[in-house]
Parts: structure tokens; C-alpha cells; sequence
């Protein structure tokens, strides 16, 4: 069966009601914040509010298990680069001269014998981590939780170029297909005697290096056809047309939107007057 | 006054940008208001190219060279953009899959309304309209690929007729459809032909539904419009047909033989219920006989090669796609795997190459359980020919891709050489090994698939759905293939819902209906058991019926051809006076 769908939630919440305006808005506040603080408790209580609110969406739990797995060699590589490496950037922003060791490595290794791992290094490195979660996290709870032709209502409304907007929800359209023609030629090559199963990392990377061709040559006859398709359905780009799906604010986008405005003030306001969220640790 | 005319075609040619030949030649025709004609040709006979030169997509998207004129409703499709042009012609293609671009049904109703610039209050009211008319009222809020792919089709249809144009062209909109979808998108067109004095310009093999719906049928050969006629006209045209590798309807077929035979008939029917009328009158004047036929019943004695016990499979949505499924599959037997779209015949030969496992139960290949095998080591002695050629092949020459499988098992340089050099003869691709396989006709990639997978000497061989969007030429030659295959001692497998095409190939019909084995047993017992293959929407062939007909007055055999029918039928001989 193909995956048609790109995740999206089969409940309905509070997220799936609101405008897709604000869920723009949600999206842009979430990156403010993400890149206004530095303390790693205030980024991981953010990190863990958009996890909340995605878990509540109906976000699918395998979806988020397989984007934290996919990104957990990156945040491994970030908390051991901050660990090990980022002294200067933390002795400044903690005005301090002597950092607090975590361990040593033994002075015998090559090249990185000797290395000092620190708990300020460490933390900015769980900073860094919970950040980009955030930022991953919020866009499955923006889109996923939004039908595809709203999302193109909500854009034209929003003054977005309605081509662009187009554009941008054909994407999310397409994907799952694209992924399911995929996996069909992966298929294909293992019917071909081609034992994926046995195959090592690097192996498999090549093998799927090689469907991306049959993949463009195929997406490229997709496109063609879909062309045909729009224009024999009346579609030439006009933003002049009319709107199926009336897409209107309701009282709680305007709620949200106000306490989202209201909050980023607050919180550039008391970043810039009274350095809450800047780097800091506990001891 | 309103033209009695919708379309008028003049001297209209057209050439491909960067293609040598002429796709459409001079073609002169016109199409009446409220009309229902359709248009017949072989692979590659310009049919697609005059359902996209009628809304202007030919040639205004593609370039290339036109001449002529075509006018639609009074609008020259050159003049007028094809997005303008969707007012008055409806446009519905081959694969349903492609042509769906909104992510719901009522969605999908509603985007070439918007593009219309329809009043939303107008939309909102005509989407129910047009649903209820399809039968797919209450899926308005389904994603269009929940649906069946007959569903798909009149989705489609649907958003075409939503526009209420005055033309619907349909290009091959059936090749992917059971027999019942096929019925059943005709019976739809021909209500919305009755009911909105819609002009239909439909695409497609389907002779026998062809014959009993439109009301002209055009013959198109090689871009040149042949003849033009009534579906009467056309369809006893034999020769005609004949050159342009064409099948008549089988009752024209049957009647055509029994003409043969010396045996007056009035006039060759081209129509089911007026076949059966004429086999009551020729019964009355003519002697019945029992013809010899081929015993089919005998069962294989070697040894067991595929084998599924108590076979279940649930789809991690929960859909039971397989219940309780028990087949064994003799080495060296020839099956015919039918049932309609979504039976789950796919689905139980995919669990043969261990690509989905059972939810329960056992399947087993050679005695073991295809669990313990990996895929690759399956495939090497299973082949795969699915469906759709074009998603299987990946590489750039004709030669690399029969060699693609054998690289990846490990054979010499030597031995490689020498399975293509073989599996190309086979398949006569020869002249063009080094040719990109996807520059080739859709019936040349499907032997190049087949080449490759030839090229593995597997002893099993599924060809899933073989002759899908294949014209009879195409049909046969993909099945006389099989059958040389099955001649040198391998297991064959088609699943298929054509069931015309069998007859001549397969010994044994399995056949599916909602994930179970509804029927398994020899294929002329099969074909007579009319009342359960419509349950899974199957319509046996129209020889079966004239079989059947001629049977409940003479006891004769379960025939399946219209050549086994007709030779019941012998000349009385005149006594001297």
C-alpha cells in the first residue's frame, strides 16, 4: 500500500481547527525563540512544548521515534564537538576562566589524546540540540495538521503568489509518491537479485544513490503528465479564481496570534533587558 | 442555431517535436452533439494524440508540427488555451493514478470549478450532484487513493463532468479496470450521454463493451483515419480489423466462424443479447453437435513447488488484504490467477518472493518456508514480470538491464555474455541491446523486463496483469511467450482479469474474490461457473455465454472460444429430390 497521506493526523484537535495562518505564525515565533535563548533548560522546555503539542496534534508517534532517530547521530555529534571543543565561546558567555571537567581522555590516543570534555561545553551542546528539535518538530505539527488545499487558502489569503503556493503544497502532495516510486524500484532491484538484505551501510547507500536516476526519470514523466492534467482541469496559475474551502480566522487564531505577539515581546524584552534565556549553568 | 456539429476536424496533421514520422495524417472528421464515438486502433495508432489534439494540449504544450484545424464548439483549439478550452471539453485519461491532483474527493470535484471561477455557493452544490451521480456519495472527504481503482476512474470522470463541457474525451480509461469497472464506467458515460446530451469521444480495446455502447467507432492506423462507421460496420470488418491488429467482439468472432462453416448466417452480430437471439434462430435450422476438445481436467503429478496453508495478510492499516488462503502449485502447471481489482492476487505473489510476510500462516516454496529465503535468492528462481514495465527498469541500454541481475548474482563474464546473448534471442531484441529501454513501445519494455528476468532461469514465472493498456497483438505475443515458457517445462502464473485471453494458455483458473480462493479447479469448469465470477466481478467471455446458450437446448461440453462454439454448428445436409 502506498503512503499517500505524508503523515498526515487522523484526529481532529485544536491544531487541525486553526488557520493555517497561525500555524505560520506558531512556526515563525517557535524559530524566534529557538535562536533568542541559549539556556539549554529554557530550549528544552521549548523543545518539549512542541513535542507536547505534536503528540496532542496526533502526530504519529512512529513519525516523531523515526525523525529523533534519524537526528540522533547529529545531536551526538553536536553535545561531544560543544563538549570537547567549545571553550572559548563558553568561558565568554559565562565571563569565567576555568571551565568545570567532565573527563579526560587518556593522553596516549592518537590525535585526540589528552582532549577535555567540560559540563558548560556539554550543555551548550544540549542548547544547540534542543534547538534544532524545535525547529524539526514544528513543521510536522504545522503541515501535517493541515488539509492541502486549506494550506493553499490560507497562503493566497495570506498574500502569498498563489503559484508559489501552488507550488509549495504540491510538494507535500507528491512526495508520497515519489517515496512510494521509489521503494517500487528498490523492489524492483531486489527482484533482480539484488540482496539488500546483506548488503553493509555503504553498500546500500550506493544502491539507493542509483535508483535517484530511474527516480528523476520518472519524476520528470510525472510532471509532464501532471502539466497535461492541470492545464486540461482549467489551471493556469491565476490567483483569479475562486475558493472551495473559505478559509476565515476564528476567535481562538486571533487569541493565539495576540498571546503569541505578546509573548515574543515579552521574551525579547526580558532577553535584551534582563538576559533571560542567555547561556547559563546551574553551578 | 447551434451547430449540429461539437467538433469538426480538418485536414489535420501532426508531428512530434524531434520525431521523424507523423503521429495524425490528414484526419477529416466530425463529431455530432450528444454523440458516443469512439476510437479504435492499435499501439501506437495516434489515438492518445487526437484525445490531447482536442483540447489543444496537441499542440499547444507540446509543440511540435500541426496542420489542419480543429474546432470545438466553434473555437480553434489554437487559438484558445487548453485551461479555456476545459469549459467545453472534458479530458480523462488512461491511469487514474496520475490524473488526481487534490488530496479529497469533494477537493478534487472542486479544483477545476475554482479554476473555472465557479461561485463557491455553485461548487458547494454541484459537488453532491455530481458524486451522486458516480455512486461515490459519502467518500466526499476520502483521500482519492482509499479508493478502488474503478472508484479512482469515475473520480475522475466525475471532475471531468463536474465543468458540465459539452465533450468528454476519455483516453483508454478502462485498460486498467476489471471487467466490471469496465461496464460499469461505459453505463456511466452512456447515462450521462442519455441524461445531458453529452458528446463522448472514448479511446480503448474493449470491443465488446465498444460494440454495445458507442454509437460510431472510429479506426485509427498508424495516424490515418481508416474507417468510420457503426459499431456493426466496424466490428464485422474482420480483415480490416485483422490488419490493424484488432480483435472483433467475440459473438462477431464466433458468428464469423460459423459463417465459415457454411452455415447461413442473416447478419454477423457484434452485440451479446442479439448473439443470443441468433444462436435460438440458427438452433431451429442448423444441426448441433458436440465438438472434441482439449481435456483440461487432468491433474499435474510432480512434485509440489509453491504452497500457501492457511495464508492471512493484514495491511498495517488493518485492511485483510488475504484470508485463509490454501494453493498448491504443481512444477511445470500453467494458472490463471483471476479475480477483480483489489482481489489481493498481487498481494499472494508477492508473499511467493517473500516481499510481504504472512500475518499468519504458512507459504513455502520447494518445501520451505519462503521466510528462510532472502528475496534476491527467491527472485533468482521465482520471476516477477508486475504490472507496470516502466518500474522496473533502471538502467540505460537494453543490454544492461538483462545483465543487471545476473551481476548482482554473481555469474562470470562468460556466463553473463551468454544468458543475454540467449534471453535477448527469446525475446527478439537483439537489434536493439544497446538502445535505452525506455525509448522502446510499451510492448518492447515489457519484453525487455521479461529478458531480464528470463535471464535468471528461474523455474517459476508470475506475470502479474501482462496484457494491462496491451492491444490484441501485444495481449498474445506477451502470452505466447509464457507459453514457450511453460513448453520448456516451467511454472507459469498470470494473474489477469482478462479472461478472453486465457483460454488457449491456461489449464487451471484460480480465482479470487475479497482476499479468499473463491474458485480453483480446471479452467473450463471454471469459466461456466458464471454466477460466482460475478461475484467477484468477472464476466466470463461471450463464447462461455453462446456456450451456454446453445447448452441449455443440446447437451455440448463447457466451451470457451468462439472457434470450439462455431464448430458446433454444421450445415443440414439437403436429402435429393
Amino acid at each position: 500500500m502506498t503512503t499517500y497521506k505524508f503523515q498526515t493526523v487522523e484526529r481532529d484537535s485544536v491544531f487541525t481547527r486553526l488557520d493555517f495562518r497561525s500555524k505560520i505564525l506558531i512556526m515563525i515565533v517557535v524559530t524566534l525563540l529557538a535562536f533568542l535563548w541559549e539556556d539549554p533548560i529554557y530550549e528544552a522546555v521549548l523543545a518539549v512544548l512542541v513535542l507536547g503539542a505534536c503528540l496532542a496534534a496526533g502526530v504519529k508517534r512512529g513519525y516523531i521515534t523515526l525523525l529523533l532517530a534519524g537526528m540522533s547521530p547529529f545531536y551526538l555529534f553536536m553535545l561531544l564537538t560543544h563538549a570537547f571543543f567549545n571553550v572559548a565561546q563558553a568561558e565568554r558567555l559565562l565571563a569565567v576562566s576555568n571551565l568545570h571537567p567532565i573527563f579526560t581522555l587518556p593522553a596516549d590516543l592518537w590525535l585526540i589524546g589528552g582532549l577535555e570534555a567540560t559540563w558548560e561545553g556539554f550543555l551548550y551542546g544540549a542548547n544547540v540540540m534542543f534547538k534544532t528539535m524545535s525547529l524539526t518538530l514544528v513543521i510536522p505539527l504545522a503541515i501535517f495538521t493541515t488539509d492541502v488545499d486549506e494550506m493553499i487558502s490560507s497562503m493566497v489569503h495570506a498574500r502569498v503568489p498563489y503559484k508559489l503556493a501552488f507550488i509549495f503544497s504540491s510538494t507535500f502532495r507528491f512526495s508520497p509518491l515519489l517515496w512510494s516510486e521509489f521503494n517500487k524500484i528498490v523492489a524492483a532491484q531486489r527482484l533482480r537479485g539484488m540482496a539488500l538484505e546483506s548488503m553493509g551501510l555503504m553498500k546500500r547507500v550506493r544502491v539507493y544513490a542509483r535508483v535517484v536516476v530511474p527516480l528523476i526519470l520518472s519524476a520528470l514523466v510525472r510532471s509532464q503528465q501532471l502539466e497535461v492534467v492541470l492545464q486540461s482541469k482549467a489551471f493556469n496559475g491565476d490567483a483569479d479564481r475562486t475558493y472551495f474551502h473559505e478559509v476565515q480566522m476564528e476567535i481562538v487564531d486571533y487569541f493565539l496570534i495576540s498571546i503569541l505577539f505578546l509573548f515574543s515581546i515579552a521574551a525579547i524584552y526580558l532577553r535584551v533587558q534582563f538576559g533571560w534565556g542567555k547561556f547559563s549553568v546551574w553551578f | 442555431m447551434v451547430s449540429k456539429k461539437i467538433a469538426v476536424l480538418k485536414e489535420v496533421s501532426y508531428q512530434y517535436p524531434r520525431s521523424e514520422g507523423y503521429a495524425l495524417k490528414d484526419i477529416n472528421l466530425s463529431i455530432e452533439r450528444g454523440e458516443f464515438l469512439a476510437v479504435i486502433g492499435a499501439t501506437g495508432a495516434g489515438k492518445t494524440t487526437l484525445c490531447l489534439s482536442l483540447n489543444g494540449v496537441v499542440p499547444q504544450f507540446f509543440g511540435g508540427r500541426f496542420f489542419g484545424s480543429i474546432e470545438i464548439g466553434g473555437e480553434d483549439t489554437i487559438d484558445v488555451p487548453t485551461s479555456q478550452l476545459a469549459v467545453q471539453v472534458g479530458e480523462v485519461f488512461e491511469d487514474p493514478e496520475t490524473q488526481i491532483v487534490a488530496a479529497s474527493v469533494e477537493n478534487e470535484i472542486a479544483f477545476i470549478l475554482e479554476n473555472l471561477k465557479t461561485p463557491r455557493d455553485e461548487i458547494v452544490a454541484r459537488i453532491p450532484e455530481i458524486l451522486d451521480a458516480v455512486r461515490l456519495k459519502g467518500l466526499e472527504k476520502k483521500h482519492p487513493h482509499e479508493l478502488s481503482l474503478g472508484q479512482k476512474q469515475r473520480l475522475a470522470i466525475a471532475a471531468a463532468l463536474a465543468a458540465r463541457p459539452k465533450l468528454l474525451v476519455l483516453d483508454e480509461p478502462t485498460s486498467q479496470l476489471d471487467p466490471y469497472g469496465v461496464r460499469e464506467t461505459f453505463q456511466l458515460l452512456k447515462d450521462f450521454q442519455a441524461a445531458y446530451n453529452l458528446t463522448v469521444v472514448m479511446t480503448g480495446h474493449a470491443a465488446e463493451e465498444i460494440a454495445e455502447y458507442a454509437d460510431r467507432v472510429a479506426l485509427l492506423s498508424e495516424g490515418q483515419l481508416k474507417a468510420v462507421g457503426s459499431p456493426q460496420e466496424i466490428y464485422t470488418s474482420f480483415s480490416l480489423l485483422k490488419d490493424n491488429a484488432l480483435r472483433p467482439p467475440q459473438v462477431a468472432d464466433t458468428f464469423q466462424r460459423i459463417r465459415q462453416r457454411s452455415v447461413e448466417v442473416i447478419q454477423t452480430p457484434v452485440c451479446l443479447q442479439d448473439g443470443i437471439e441468433a444462436i435460438r434462430d440458427l438452433q431451429t435450422r442448423v444441426n448441433i453437435c458436440s465438438p472434441k476438445i482439449s481435456s483440461q481436467g487432468e491433474v499435474l503429478q510432480t512434485e509440489t513447488i509453491l504452497e500457501t496453508e492457511n495464508l492471512f495478510f493484514n495491511y498495517p492499516d488493518g485492511t485483510i488484504a488475504l484470508k485463509d488462503v490454501n494453493l498448491t502449485v504443481k512444477k511445470g502447471e500453467y494458472i490463471a490467477l483471476m479475480g477483480e481489482n483489489g482481489a489481493g492476487k498481487s498481494t499472494l505473489a508477492k508473499h511467493f518472493l517473500n516481499l510481504l510476510q504472512p500475518s499468519r500462516g504458512d507459504v513455502r516454496f520447494a518445501g520451505k518456508p519462503t521466510r528462510e529465503f532472502q528475496v534476491s535468492q527467491l527472485a533468482s528462481r521465482i520471476g516477477y514480470v508486475a504490472q507496470n514495465p516502466d518500474q522496473q527498469i533502471f538502467t540505460t541500454s537494453v543490454e544492461e538491464e538483462v545483465s543487471f541481475a545476473l551481476r548482482n548474482l554473481g555469474y562470470s563474464s562468460t556466463e553473463i555474455s551468454v544468458r543475454i546473448e540467449e534471453s535477448l534471442t527469446e525475446m527478439g531484441l537483439l537489434q536493439v541491446r544497446d538502445v535505452h529501454p525506455l525509448s522502446l513501445p510499451k510492448g518492447d519494455r515489457a519484453r525487455v523486463v521479461i529478458a531480464a528476468i528470463l535471464a535468471m532461469h528461474p523455474e517459476v514465472v508470475i506475470f502479474d496483469e501482462p496484457t494491462t493498456g496491451q492491444d490484441d497483438l501485444g495481449a498474445q505475443a506477451i502470452l505466447k511467450v509464457s507459453l514457450r515458457l511453460h513448453q520448456q517445462g516451467k511454472t507459469i502464473i498470470v494473474i489477469t482479469h482478462h479472461l478472453h485471453l486465457m483460454p488457449d494458455y491456461a489449464r487451471r483458473a484460480v480465482v479470487m474474490g475479497r482476499g479468499r480462493i473463491l474458485l480453483d479447479t480446471d479452467i473450463r469448469t471454471a469459466y461456466h461457473q458464471v454466477d460466482l465470477l460475478k461475484k467477484t466481478y468477472l464476466h466470463p467471455p461471450q463464447a462461455v455465454l453462446l456456450a451456454q446458450e446453445i447448452a441449455s437446448q443440446t447437451p455440448i461440453p463447457k466451451l470457451l472460444t468462439p472457434a470450439e462454439v462455431a464448430a458446433c454448428f454444421k450445415p443440414r445436409v439437403r436429402g435429393r429430390a
